[in-house]
């Protein structure tokens, strides 16, 4: 697992753009890069507390080193002079010591050196510290070097990150002038060189693409498999394109109204009496839910696939509003087929996506819920192949859509962590979200699934109990299966028949889990629990009552299951629950249902 | 399957019929089977019912909700097949989803098969790239994997695909699901000559097959039709001997 580090840095906005990192780092020494310690402090404050902070020095005395290693304040110090020993001895941090590498002697000088990390770099033209040059890598190979002390820079970019790593399997990876646009710092270069570098390791579940370990693929019939490959190339090739991102996160800001705040919740942390309870707020999205997160990145992607033409499946409703409204958005047609029975109780999410001109088609099949819709969604679509695009509404289906969905909603992971960070300076104990076929939940936990001290829990729907009948408790109940286009976890009996799925909660109402969680329930890096609809209906009240917030019927799992984590949990630890949307299209069910209410 | 091979040879034409198991009751299914191979066809798919078939049309899924209700399951369908004591004269294909198969065993699922008598499957929703999933455990029971080419498949994967295939080549007629049509799209006559001129095995036109006229309009660039829907519909209500003219028009001998 190869670690990043972004130097060089003078602004926050590109500081902010390395929070993905592992490492920043300042340059002191004279370079056109040279901040002043006190600017660096003003900067480390925009940083993750975890983030490693870097002074970079050429023969800076001990005496100056220690004072910014206090001041800004540094975790580590990387040497680019000719240091001698005894003041490499004496630094309190750890120290990288940098070394240009022009041939295997030099390899040799770095094998002896005392510091704690070695730096390798290609050899400076103008000011010692780098040089962007790029060194033959090769140079490192049967030299003997422990890997595990290495740090590669020199010439590095987002296009040859990848290839280094491979190359040399470092400790790390120093990147400046390759993310650097006319000699400024680029944050959208900062991202990709991060995305790039960390694929790996982040996309090390996948051991063949469209795979997580064992889940995932793309079982569809051959008439979709052109569509599918279409757009798995169409969308590896928009997420790399920053000018395809900054239009994602222009409407992400300017139409769906991000960032969401991360809400402290004081009276519901004081009415439980145990952690710190924060609230990602996607119940204040436009439309009212998380959905829109997908809907956009999405249909974003299906223009410039060409395609004007939109289908999707919906359970709540929500789903189906948010694709409606980008459509309205962006012009494109629009179809959205919705179960009878979710029609029932969601009316308001009907009309609204009628008033918003998109053709809603009644699923009289089956349980008339949501994996009846996404069968028929999926026959349109088979049929109308070459014009449509479909508008999948959770991490479910073949690849890339998992993966795709997971990427349009990690944006509520990236703000929650950061934010989390700048509220408390750490990272919080336990992360809780609902899950239907598993997208909020995903686009929460992805961005914390390094963060092993993170707890991260999935709350799926136990609808009148987990050892009834009546559940969508997939994770608890389900055995493998392939649905859908995927092989996941489903409710099915033994002939492999695929089982209905009961839920008060209409978003939740699916008798599979998205092949992501299948996998990170397998490694044990998500615990995955159910809830009841009573449950549920009591977190409702509560919540409303203590915070001023009516919440979704799906989102109140996850506030249910987060009281009995609270319980557990000391005054100083801290709870992240995702409110994934707000309880307007459920009115009609809590007017029913909570009768009598005082 | 050879026998498939032999019939193109004779210059004569397929016809290949899908039937879904248990639809009016797992007893019925030996009736039907008879009952075709003596009408003339040349190979029945045994459809298996599935709770999501969505590949499938109105008339398919609705046979097989009426199978599930029956208790109808893949084992029960292989053991009735197994205990078979008539002479079955055509080759038996069974048409299943995947994640039957993958909840029976994939190697069971291949044993068994061989057990029954069946020569061959078809799994819609298992594209060419995930065949390896299954295709080790049908080849160890010599049961033809056979595959799937539409209106959409690339030519590069036309090729690919046709290089391995096995039995014959399934090529759909119709950019959509099953179930019966008026018409077929003039661009079908293409693509099917395409993939004859590059197929090693028979190709085989099926969705949406049920009038004669397709059957004329194809003729001349298939090696053989498969007709789902409308059997599957004719036997619901009874009216199969109303069918006996298109399996003639393809595999009476006069055909030709
Ligand atoms: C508010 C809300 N939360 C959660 C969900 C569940 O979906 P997912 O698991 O994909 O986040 C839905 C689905 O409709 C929803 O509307």
């Amino acid at each position: 697992m190869t670690k990043v580090k972004i130097c060089g840095l003078m602004e926050e906005a590109h500081v902010k753009a390395a929070e993905g990192a592992d490492a920043i780092g300042f340059v002191f020494a004279p370079s056109k890069r040279r901040v002043s310690v006190e600017r660096a402090n003003e900067l480390a404050k925009y940083a993750p507390v975890d983030i490693e902070k870097i002074g970079v020095f050429v023969n800076a005395s001990l005496e100056e080193i220690e004072k910014a290693v206090e001041m800004v304040p540094l975790t580590m110090v990387q040497l680019h002079g000719d240091e001698p020993d005894s003041l490499v001895e004496a630094i309190r941090v750890p120290v990288v010591q940098a070394f240009s590498i022009r041939s295997k002697q030099d390899v040799e000088r770095l094998k002896n050196s005392v510091a704690d990390y070695v730096l390798v770099d290609a050899p400076g033209t103008d000011h010692r510290g780098g040089s962007g040059n790029v060194f033959d890598w090769s140079l490192l190979e049967g030299g003997g070097i422990d890997a595990s002390k290495l740090i590669v820079a020199g010439g590095l970019n987002p296009e040859n990150v990848r290839s280094a790593i491979k190359q040399t399997r470092p400790f790390m990876v120093d990147v400046s002038s390759g993310v650097e646009t006319h000699g400024r710092k680029d944050s959208s270069k900062i991202q990709k060189f991060i995305q790039q570098a960390k694929g790996d390791l982040m996309e090390q579940a996948i051991e063949k693409v469209g795979f997580f370990g064992k889940y995932g693929g793309q079982f569809v019939p051959e008439t979709l498999m052109k569509a599918v490959k279409e757009l798995e190339d169409a969308y590896t090739e928009a997420k790399q394109d920053p000018e395809f991102l900054e239009e994602y996160h222009h409407y992400l800001k300017e139409y769906v109204g991000r960032e969401q705040p991360l809400t402290f919740a004081k009276r519901l942390t004081d009415a439980w009496g145990g952690p710190k309870v924060y609230l990602k707020r996607e119940d204040l999205n436009h439309t009212g839910a998380h959905k829109i997160n997908n809907a956009l990145g999405q249909a974003l992607l299906a223009m410039r696939m060409g395609k004007r033409k939109i289908v999707a499946e919906t359970g709540a409703g929500q789903h189906g509003v948010a694709t409606a409204t980008v459509c309205a958005l962006f012009d494109l047609e629009c179809v959205i087929f919705m179960g009878e029975e979710d029609i029932k109780r969601q009316q308001l999410n009907v009309f609204r996506m009628k008033l918003l001109g998109a053709r809603v088609e009644s699923v009289t099949k089956g349980s008339s819920t949501l994996k009846d819709a996404v069968n028929e969604a999926l026959r349109y679509w088979v049929t109308n192949v070459e014009d449509t695009h479909y508008l999948i509404g959770s991490a479910l289906g073949p690849h890339p859509f998992p993966t795709m969905v997971r990427d349009f909603q990690s944006v509520i992971g990236k703000e929650t962590r950061r934010q989390i960070l700048e509220h408390e300076g750490r990272l919080p104990d336990v992360v809780l979200a609902c899950i239907g076929g598993g997208s909020n939940a995903i686009g929460m936990f992805y961005p914390f699934l390094q963060d092993e001290s993170v707890k991260l829990i999935g709350v799926e729907a136990a609808g009148e109990g987990a050892d009834t009948e009546r559940h969508a408790a997939t994770m608890t109940k389900g055995t493998e299966g392939v649905l859908h286009g995927a092989f996941m976890k489903l409710l099915q009996d033994d002939a492999g028949q695929v089982q209905e799925a009961h839920s008060i909660s209409a978003g939740l109402d699916y008798p599979g889990v998205g092949p992501e969680h299948a996998h990170l329930a397998d490694i044990g890096r998500v615990e995955y629990k159910a809830i009841t609809d009573e449950e549920a209906l009591k977190a409702v009240i509560t919540f409303s009552q203590l915070e001023g917030i009516i919440p979704a019927l799906e989102s109140a799992h996850a506030i249910a299951e987060a009281e009995k984590w609270a319980k557990q949990m000391a005054p100083d630890e801290l709870l992240v629950i995702c409110v994934s949307g707000r309880g307007d299209k459920d009115m009609a069910t809590y007017a029913e249902r909570l009768e009598g209410l005082t | 399957m050879k026998r498939l091979a032999d019939l193109k040879k004779a210059g004569r034409k397929a016809f290949v019929t899908y039937i879904m198991a248990g639809d009016g009751g797992l007893e019925r299914l030996s009736e039907q089977v008879k009952f075709l191979q003596n009408a003339g066809v040349t190979a029945i798919e045994i459809g298996i019912p599935f709770s999501d078939p969505v590949a499938d049309g109105a008339i398919i899924e609705a046979a097989g909700n009426r199978a599930l209700k029956e208790g109808v399951t893949l084992q029960k369908v292989l053991d009735e097949l197994a205990s078979w004591t008539f002479e079955v004269k055509v080759p038996l294909i069974v048409m299943t989803y995947l994640n039957p198969v993958v909840k029976f065993g994939i190697e069971r699922f291949a044993k068994e098969c061989k057990r029954a008598g069946i020569s061959g499957t078809i799994i819609p929703d298992l594209p060419y790239e995930h065949r390896e999933l299954v295709q080790g455990a049908t080849q160890q029971e010599g049961i033809a994997l056979i595959q799937l080419v539409t209106l959409t498949t690339t030519e590069e994967r036309m090729e690919a695909i046709l290089q391995e295939a096995e039995g014959f080549v399934y090529a759909v007629t119709v950019t959509g699901i099953t179930g019966a049509r008026d018409h077929l799209a003039e661009e079908v006559r293409e693509f099917m000559k395409r993939v004859r001129s590059k197929s090693p095995v028979p190709v085989y036109a099926g969705f949406g097959i049920s009038k004669v006229q397709h059957v004329d309009m194809l003729r001349g660039d298939v090696d053989g039709f498969i007709v789902g829907s409308a059997i599957v519909q004719a036997f619901h209500d009874d009216k199969i001997d109303e069918l006996l003219p298109l399996i003639d028009a393809v595999a009476a001998p006069s055909s030709v």
